[in-house]
């Protein structure tokens, strides 16, 4: 005999664990299953997991926000479960975006006002003042450092940016997955680990269940594809379901570099999240005194979509495997380096490199699918950690709203109330059956 | 003073490299840095000459793309720079070591020479030494302590079990290097930059009258290192653990 739940989660990172969590207790029977030895391994290990509310759109602003109340809630999140391992922690340092031409910044304004998140405008001076070493020449727009222009002298300065009191990052993103495994245990959900799924049973154009590499069948009349950069091949697997999306998802390579503070700049303690379009960086403070520094994806950058199966095996050579690249080293280095001309640079490289599961137009896929009872939480494009607590609920009761209520949400897209702000998101907005959202940034930034 | 520095452009210990016909490998794919253990002499010197004056030159006998050791070198502090351009990227240590002493001599004797204690790709621990016989200087290696006192430099190195040894020697001398001995500052984007334009002299070996083809020894054969599998864990009680411990280890293994 199968063994049999009421929902099965394909993965178990930072988005499936609070789908499973949510479900449980909503009194479903779940089991979350992964390839992984353990929660969190995949790509939300390698996440920078910042959490910041600026988004191109009011809808990712608002969800943003919303997540931000979790994190900042996170014991009571959990419900005061004990894990062995620790509870991550939020860090609150407050976001800075730079106001420049890589950023459409008034619509960000306009969508916080919206959403009523709570900002200070900043000019030079008093950016200047509270990040001393920053440098504010406008440098756009964005070349690579085997082209001459960019070392150009500027000659322009920026013009100030946005200050969001409220976000931060979360200090270990693979131990919050952690937590809500935990978490979601308490309530009587399930876990199995070292364990991949290769086929998505369905009859009647309705799934039953997956089958494991083992060969072990486990029934479900739900089954939820999380599956982070492998969700293309998920959904390959469940009948109809890839050729039933409008928008598809990839995995994109995506490199973070390390490298220490200027000697006499206290970065970890006194320092901002920083969102720089002019130089399409991001940064935020890592132990160690350490600047973490991400690509916003300019547009003169190669992307390498690739297999994630390769890619986590490490196999094929730098554009494929889990190192650093050099070309990538010095550009996104020398991109901050110029926003913090002390910075130092060092000559061993260090860093991480991970996969974006990105969606065709960097807004993420909340929804059922062409297949009943088969849901994805897929497409995060490299910007969803901040809202996985946030997505768990959403999905959760999504899953809900069309199992035990008959709702038809391709018809009538889920109307999601948000616990802390009060606002309701039509949840159709994540629809695979979209147009591609030409609001979005097209980036990181969603 | 003036100080020598030999550093070597290496492939970066955690890159994946994949081999390519008999004896080489796809270097386009693989990232190459400074020997790190040679890191440890640029800062030394920099910081000798930054107290005492005069210049540090960092030297390498490499190929083209070690242009880009030199610069990371400049970068932390050296002053100038010399290539001597090879062909392959393994190289013989005495034939290294021969086209270091030419190319040193050629630009005028220095007060220290330091290495790196050896180099992460071939670990050969060669250089140092041959280096300084052909100088006829004297050589210490695994340096992780130093002074300089006019014409003399007084060395420690660690030789096991928690031991020192301290070493006096006479300058001009050969100083092979390892960590402990400082930390090696990083550059600064603007040193970056200044090393971008700090002089490298390039010259060939057929410059220095070396023959290219001296070297005692050449690489055959370059083989993946076999993949580590996983751990086993071997089950049981405590008495059946060990049996099949001491089986594997005399049989499987062949180590007891
Ligand atoms: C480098 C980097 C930096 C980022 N920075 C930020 C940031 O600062 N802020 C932010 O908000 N977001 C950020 N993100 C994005 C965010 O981290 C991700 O959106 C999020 O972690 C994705 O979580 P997930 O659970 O969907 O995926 P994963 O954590 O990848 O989990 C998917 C799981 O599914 C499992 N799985 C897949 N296929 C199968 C199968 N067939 N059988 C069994 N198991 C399977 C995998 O083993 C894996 O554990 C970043 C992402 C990266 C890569």
């Amino acid at each position: 005999m199968n063994k049999k739940y009421d929902a099965i989660i394909i993965g178990a990172g930072v988005i499936g664990c609070p789908i499973a969590y949510e479900l449980c207790k909503m009194g479903y029977k779940t089991l979350n299953v992964d390839k992984n030895p353990d929660a969190g391994e995949g790509s939300t290990a390698g996440s920078c997991a910042i959490v910041r509310a600026h988004y191109s759109t009011a809808d990712g602003v608002a969800m943003a926000y919303e997540g931000f109340k979790y994190w900042l809630d996170w014991e009571n999140y959990l419900d005061h479960v004990k894990d062995e391992k620790g509870l991550a922690k939020y860090m609150n340092t407050g976001s800075l975006l730079l106001k420049s031409e890589g950023h459409d910044w008034k619509k960000v304004k306009k969508n916080y006002d919206e959403v009523g998140v709570k900002y200070e405008e900043w000019d030079n001076e008093k950016i200047k003042q509270m990040i001393p070493p920053i440098d504010l020449h406008k440098f756009w727009p964005v070349t690579r450092p085997e082209d001459p222009k960019f070392y150009d002298e500027p000659t322009e300065m920026l013009e100030g940016g946005i200050f969001c009191p409220e976000g931060g990052y979360m200090n270990d993103p693979a131990l919050s997955a952690h937590n809500i495994m935990r978490a979601t245990e308490a309530k009587g959900g399930q876990f199995i680990f070292n364990a991949e799924v290769v086929s998505i049973r369905s009859e009647n154009g309705r799934v039953v269940g997956i089958t494991l590499k083992d060969g072990t069948q486990i029934d479900s009349p739900i089954v939820v594809n999380v599956g982070g950069p492998h969700s293309f091949k998920v959904n390959k697997m469940a009948e109809g379901v890839w050729e039933g999306c409008n928008i598809k998802t990839k995995a994109l390579r995506h490199e973070v570099m390390y490298c220490p503070s200027p000697d006499d700049y206290d970065y970890l303690n006194k320092g901002y999240h920083m969102s720089d379009g002019d130089i399409a960086c991001y940064s935020r403070p890592e132990v160690g005194n350490t600047f973490l520094i991400g690509s916003e994806d300019p547009k003169c950058d190669p992307q390498e979509w690739v297999d994630p199966d390769e890619f986590y095996a490490g196999k094929g050579g730098p554009g494929r495997d889990n190192q650093l690249t050099e070309a990538q080293w010095k550009a996104q280095c020398y991109r901050w380096a110029k926003r913090i001309p002390t910075l130092p640079v060092p000559n061993q490289p260090k860093g991480v490199v991970d996969l974006y599961d990105c969606s065709d137009d960097w807004i993420p896929i909340y929804d059922k699918s062409d297949l009943n009872g088969f849901y994805m939480a897929v497409g995060t494009s490299g910007n969803q950690y901040k809202n996985a607590p946030v997505v768990g609920r959403m999905m959760a009761e999504l899953i809900n709203a069309c199992e035990r209520q008959g709702l038809e949400h391709d018809k009538t897209p889920f109307q999601f109330k948000y616990q802390y702000t009060g606002r309701v998101m039509n949840v159709g907005f994540f629809s695979r059956k979209r147009a591609i959202n030409k609001n979005s940034s097209f980036s990181v930034n969603g | 003073m003036k100080i020598f520095v030999c550093i070597k452009s290496v492939p970066d210990t955690a890159a994946t490299i994949k081999l390519s016909g008999e004896s080489s490998f796809e270097d386009s794919d693989c990232k190459f840095v400074i020997n790190p253990y040679d890191e440890y002499g640029i800062e030394e010197a920099v910081t000798l000459v930054e107290k005492n004056g005069g210049e540090v030159v960092v030297i390498t006998a490499g190929r083209a793309s070690a242009d880009g050791a030199l610069r990371s070198a400049m970068a932390i502090g050296a002053n100038r720079a010399i290539h001597v351009k090879t062909e392959e990227q393994f190289l013989d240590s005495s034939f290294t070591a021969k086209v270091l002493k030419a190319a040193i001599e050629r630009d005028g004797m220095p007060d220290i020479i330091f290495t790196g204690k050896n180099s992460v790709d071939t670990e050969g621990f060669q250089t140092p030494y041959r280096l300084a016989a052909e100088l006829g200087f004297p050589v210490v290696n695994e340096i992780s302590k130093l002074k300089i006192n006019g014409d003399k430099a007084v060395a420690e190195r660690e030789i096991g079990g928690g031991d020192r040894e301290v070493l006096e020697i006479s300058l001009p001398a050969v100083i092979g290097v390892t960590k402990g001995l400082n930390e090696p500052r990083y550059p600064k984007f603007p040193d970056i930059m200044k090393a971008k334009k700090k002089p490298v002299n390039l010259i060939t070996i057929s410059d220095l009258g070396i023959d290219e083809l001296f070297s005692k020894s050449r690489l055959v054969k370059l083989e993946s290192a076999p993949e580590r599998s996983g751990a086993k864990m071997i089950q049981g009680s405590v008495e059946a653990q060990v049996k099949e411990l001491i089986r594997i280890l005399k049989e499987d293994e062949k180590v007891l």
